[in-house]
């Protein structure tokens, strides 16, 4: 049999979902027996116009992880697509946005001045923000643009499945590679390497449905119960609106979940179940009492919509903020 | 209905106010306020807590216990505090609950139903139930999981369970999400353009629990705005759905407005607590994206207020005339 063509690509990520491939750890000398690494930047030797020179169609398989920031990435992304029969995004960013979508919020342009110049650790003196194209003596240097906005890979590129996850569990990413592999996939379009429900259907946790609470806490502020669920200790766990898939890991180490899974089956938004879930379990009785619990969740967006943003029905009421101002060229000369 | 004194049971009357919460049966003297409050009735024009109370009093035991009245009473206790002989009514129908379950008979529903299949047993819907209707227990087709399980005995089908539950597993007649969107979009409303949407006429989405609008004559009279408002029964401004309201602003509607019982006053207890909190949370979370939070509002609407549905649209409408449009985007 011929052996399999992938590929695997990094866009706006943390680098964890490479992790998660190596953490296939014995599977990999099973996958390099199946599969000829053609691309993957994290761990191989390779040029983008090795890319650009294959034939349209000739990567069988590409797990493409990290969101859409750049131009560069958007480039890769529609290069990779054309390239390859099956593009999978892999992971939370290319799925849902995650993390980094969450810049969204306030637009690139407060995103570079934050990380550039607010942040208190940052030590920038001369207030230098970076620019897509700087000239030096020898030549033009240019780095990628920022897009206004981050976007998920399916809102760039027609996408084929889905791998959840920030990052994926290494048991699910080598259960839907084998799926893949053996070629019993389920409908274009689907989410594999998940389980179905959502985290709850994991979670070893007592639940009695009989507990409210008047206020929420945060991992903080206190030490949860190990036996009780999170929620019904006041913790805001994410586990009811998650899908399932991780085994419920950060549960077991006595963390409520974060929600990096995503929304389960047929559910538009995570953050809005998430909303109803939480708010599910309040005990108040005047808008006071409603006011000084929902103050005890510290950034609702951020906590609700932490890796599903850019997905959300929410996302589509932002503004796009203020753009970068990146088309700016700037010259050693201009140095204050 | 005529009691023929070879159908009464003298004992009735003791039994029911032997079990916890009868013992005020016979206290009753018949005045009807409880009648004149009853917000059933606006719906079920034949439910009357005095004659149910008075039959039971009679020892009318097979046509009180089989009646399909004494599962009406949601326990909203607005009449607890008028009744001049300080009945505790909803107790007393619980009492008589009671001994109708003991006797074989079952409550009318709707029920929720909950699709195993999809239900994580995460007990959401058992937290937001007022009535301690939904649990979560052992599956039946897969006894490792935990899936919830409804108590028809105690369910009053106010649709709480359907918006909190997470993964859509709850379904419950008249009360889908399918049937809410359903009135949300009929004759083509979404489609008309609103000032979000190139309109000359500012468009409002109203969701509006049923019970907080004491006559149809008030329901009525909000019904001049025409096609401005799409005005939506809840059964409980508890129901609304947060996602469905993301989606009408996403989808061009200048504002959603929704209207719920005043404290203490609510149809199903905590509902409108649970609605104002999701409301609350959402305008918040506009805000923070930087759209504008005016557009999603909660209206209390006072029982006694017969001219508030009216105004809080009004007051809606005059709002969103004075906002400049956000700068939406739509992704692909």
């Amino acid at each position: 049999m011929e052996k399999l063509k992938l590929a695997v690509y990094w866009a706006s990520s943390c680098g964890g979902c490479d992790i998660a491939l190596v953490e296939l750890g014995e599977h990999l000398l099973e996958l390099a027996q199946l599969a000829d690494i053609v691309f993957w930047p994290c761990a191989t030797d390779g040029k983008y116009s090795d890319v650009e020179a294959m034939e349209d169609g000739s990567i069988d398989l590409t797990l493409f992880n990290g969101a859409i920031r750049t131009d560069h990435d958007r480039h890769l992304a529609e290069l990779l697509r054309a390239k390859s029969r099956l593009l999978v995004a892999f992971g939370s960013c290319a799925t849902e946005g995650c993390i980094p979508s969450l810049s969204n919020i306030r637009g690139a342009a407060y995103a570079l001045q934050r990380a550039s110049i607010d942040n208190l650790t940052s030590d920038n003196p001369d207030g230098i923000v970076p620019c897509a194209e700087y000239v030096v003596p020898e030549g033009k240097l240019s780095l990628p643009a920022l897009e206004s906005r981050v976007h998920t890979l399916q809102q760039i590129v027609p996408v084929d499945y889905s791998i959840p996850g920030c990052p994926p569990h290494h048991d699910q990413v080598w259960r839907a590679i084998s799926q893949i592999i053996a070629g019993e996939l389920p409908a274009r379009g689907a989410t594999i390497g998940a389980d179905p429900r959502t985290v709850c259907d994991q979670c070893p946790r007592t639940r009695t449905g009989r507990i409210h609470v008047s206020r929420f806490l945060r991992v903080h502020e206190g030490e949860p119960a190990p036996d009780t669920c999170l929620l019904e200790q006041g913790y805001l766990c994410a586990g009811p609106a998650t899908r399932a898939g991780c085994g419920a890991l950060c549960i077991g180490a006595n963390m409520p979940c974060r929600g990096c899974y995503g929304p389960p089956e047929g559910v538009a938004d995570q953050g809005a179940a998430l909303l109803g879930a939480v708010t599910a379990g309040l005990e108040a009785k005047s808008d006071g009492e409603i006011r000084a619990a929902l103050e005890s969740i510290a950034d609702p967006v951020g906590t609700f919509y932490r890796f599903s943003l850019a997905a959300s029905i929410l996302h589509t009421l932002g503004s796009d903020g203020e753009g970068p101002n990146q088309s700016c060229v700037a010259s050693q000369e201009d140095r204050p | 209905m005529t009691a023929r004194p070879t159908q009464l049971d003298a004992h009735f009357a003791a039994e029911v106010m032997e079990r916890p919460g009868g013992k005020h049966l016979l206290t009753c003297m018949a005045c009807g306020t409880c009648a004149s409050v009853c917000l059933v009735r606006r719906f079920y024009p034949s439910f009357n807590p005095r004659r149910v109370l008075h039959q039971a009093s009679l020892g009318m035991r097979e046509a009180v216990l089989s009646s399909p009245e004494i599962w009406l009473c949601s326990a909203c206790d607005a009449c607890y505090p008028r009744c001049p002989q300080e009945i505790h009514i909803s107790e007393v129908m619980g009492a008589l609950r009671d001994l109708a379950i003991e006797a074989g008979y079952e409550a009318p529903g709707p029920f929720p139903v909950v699709d195993s299949a999809v239900c994580s047993g995460c007990a959401v819907c058992a937290r937001v139930c007022p009535y301690e209707a939904m649990a979560p227990a052992r599956d039946e087709a897969d006894p490792t999981r935990q899936t919830a399980h409804v108590d028809h005995t105690r369910c009053l089908h106010c649709g709480l369970c359907v918006a909190a539950c997470p993964s859509g597993a709850i379904s419950l007649e008249e009360t889908n999400d399918q049937e809410i969107l359903a009135r949300v979009t009929a004759d083509g409303w979404m489609e008309q353009r609103g000032l979000l949407s190139g309109g000359t006429q500012p468009r409002c989405l109203a969701f509006v629990c049923q019970w907080s609008i004491r006559s149809d004559a008030a329901w009525e009279r909000a019904q001049r705005f025409g096609d401005q408002v799409r005005l939506v029964p809840l059964p409980c401004s508890g129901r609304v759905e947060p996602a469905m309201v993301l989606w009408a602003l996403s989808r061009g509607v200048d504002a959603v407005l929704v209207v719920g019982c005043d404290d203490d006053e609510c149809h199903y207890q905590r509902g409108t607590y649970i609605g104002r909190s999701k409301v609350y949370l959402l305008s918040e979370m506009l805000a923070t994206m930087g759209y504008q939070q005016e557009r999603v509002r909660f209206a209390r609407q006072a029982s006694a207020d017969r001219y508030g549905l009216e105004r809080h649209v009004q007051e809606m409408l005059a709002t969103i005339t004075t906002l400049t449009a956000p700068i939406a985007v739509t992704v692909d």
